[in-house]
């Protein structure tokens, strides 16, 4: 089976700040969280059918993250190189990358802890003119035929294509491995393709703000609970919320 | 400009989504078509009646119209037509969109990024694909045309589909008492159950409580791809405040956070950061507010 999986190296979520008025994001650089799971459920489709994985990733060359993709089991990756990429240079990137690859299926996570948008793998879908199943919460695959549970979040929806097709996952699909020393060593050793992509953006970035809101981050610490709670019940009720 | 009218798509698979791609759509000025399997869709020119929900055939129908704007709600099937119906048509996307502005062929539009902690001003020029963030905007009543339209079966079989709901809206919950898997155990989110309801609000959860352990049913997972809520008083237990989580509550007038490590992420994001066990904590409140 020829599977592609795309990651995106992302600022650490955890590390962006808000310093007075600006959002500093160049934060150290990971792999975006759900794209773990993408990775792993690749990596689970490789071990159940064989074939081969190609990660592919656009816009940051952080090494040590791709380091980390390869050490989860993806067997090579492509690293495009981009100069503002928004969703349609993103998914034109890919689909000139991939393409000469003949696909069965190609995998992405639901969302990215940065842009957020979840339109990368529906853009890339249309693109290469592939099914498109969103938010997949498990993943069945029998012969040509794929039966995937969609989290819908008010809903649970289970449908059926078939292969080739573009499939976005959330978190509950799997819980992504931690790679052994051994496979980060030997993660040294897999090929990495750099490659330069040059397209017009659709989107222009005009300014990035923090969103502030002022908390007053007040700490409550009694030794005992009742006392604690009557601190707070009595903010609660000068707030107005009680 | 002269006569030239934009034409503005919209569609969502929510109600309360569709009126705010409405809102939103009056707001620009054109003439507004929606999409819906609802009859009663009052604030638009045009409605396109279709028989099912069928997202290959909602594409082609949204791209057949060549649209200069499409708007649609964000909840995920919405999400995932956008920016199909972006890609089948090469066209720029932007979702999560709080505001839209139009200059010309010029749209500026400002939208929440890095889980919630940073807002953008985009800029893109039409035709284009938006979502919106947000019911609150009511949009006005106008008299539609309608045209019922038969999609045609795409090559997503629909084989069955289970609710998640629980009853409970945690959108227009005055105040929510939100699950972290550091209430320990499902058993424990009983005691969050009766704290909310003796302040007469609902429970809801972080994403790995809801969608992942399913401690509190999953139409309540609280965050940045769940749901976004605004209560005037949300109570977090156990809840170390992952930006995932904080993008949905940050609209909260007054957040409350109750957590055994004095140094939880989550104070950043806190009016006040009770130190304790979340079991503890409700069994202390529930005591207090039986007195009352």
């Amino acid at each position: 089976m020829n599977i592609v999986v795309g990651f995106k190296i992302v600022p650490d979520d955890q590390m962006i700040k808000i310093v007075g008025d600006k959002l500093v994001t160049d934060a150290p650089l990971k792999v975006s969280t759900y794209d773990k799971n993408a990775i792993e459920e690749a990596v689970r489709l490789k071990e159940k059918f064989g074939g081969k994985v190609v990660g592919i990733t656009v816009g940051n060359n952080d090494r040590k993250s791709i380091r980390e993709a390869l050490a989860m089991g993806v067997d090579e990756v492509i690293s495009v190189l981009v100069k503002n990429p928004d969703v349609y240079v993103t998914a034109m990137a890919i689909v000139e990358n991939v393409k000469p690859l003949n696909p069965d299926i190609l995998l992405f996570s639901e969302m990215s802890t940065d842009s957020g948008t979840s339109a990368l793998p529906a853009y890339v879908a249309e693109l290469l003119g592939l099914p498109y199943v969103s938010n997949v919460r498990s993943l069945k695959i029998e012969g040509n035929k794929i039966i995937a549970d969609r989290g819908m979040v008010s809903y649970i929806e289970t449908v059926e294509t078939t292969l080739p097709a573009v499939i976005s996952v959330g978190g509950e699909i799997n819980t992504p491995r931690i790679p052994s020393v051994k496979q980060i060593m030997e993660s040294a050793k897999k090929p990495v393709k750099e490659v330069k992509f040059e397209a017009q953006p659709k989107v222009v970035i005009r300014d990035i703000k923090p969103l502030i809101v002022n908390r007053k981050k007040i700490v409550i610490e009694e030794s005992d609970i009742d006392k604690a709670v009557d601190k707070l019940l009595e903010y609660l009720k000068a707030d107005g919320v009680l | 400009m002269g006569c030239f009218k934009t034409k503005i798509v919209i569609f969502s698979e929510n109600p309360a989504y569709l009126r705010m791609a409405a809102a939103i759509g009056q707001s620009i000025g054109g003439e507004i078509i929606g999409i819906s399997a609802i009859p009663d869709v009052k604030f638009v020119n045009k409605l396109y009646l279709i028989d099912k929900m069928d997202e290959d055939g909602i594409v082609d129908l949204i791209t057949s119209l060549s649209p200069d704007l499409v708007i649609t709600g964000s909840v995920r099937k919405d999400r995932a037509i956008a920016a199909r119906v972006a890609g089948r048509l090469k066209l720029p996307i932007v979702p999560d969109i709080v505001s839209l502005k139009l200059d010309g062929n010029k749209a500026i539009a400002n939208r929440v990024a890095y889980s919630g902690m940073g807002l953008v001003t985009i800029e893109a020029e039409l035709p284009l694909v938006v979502t919106v963030v947000g019911t609150q905007l009511q949009p006005k009543e106008l008299e539609p045309s309608m045209e019922k339209v038969q999609l045609k079966e795409g090559r997503i079989k629909v084989v069955s589909k289970k609710s998640t709901a629980s009853g409970a809206n945690l959108a227009t919950a005055q105040i929510v008492v939100g699950v972290g898997r550091g209430i320990g155990s499902k058993e424990n989110v009983k005691y969050a159950e009766q704290l909310a309801e003796a302040l007469g609000g609902v429970v809801g959860g972080s994403r790995p409580v809801a969608a992942e352990l399913g401690w509190v049913p999953e139409d309540r997972q609280i965050g940045l791809s769940g749901l976004r809520i605004r209560p005037k008083l949300y109570i977090a237990l156990g809840i170390s405040g992952q930006p995932q989580h904080i993008a949905g509550i940050r609209d909260s007038k007054v957040i409350v956070a109750v957590n055994t490590d004095k140094n939880a992420p989550i104070l950043e994001n806190a009016d006040y950061l009770v130190v304790a066990d979340a079991v503890s904590f409700c069994k202390a409140m529930l005591k207090k507010l039986g007195k009352q």
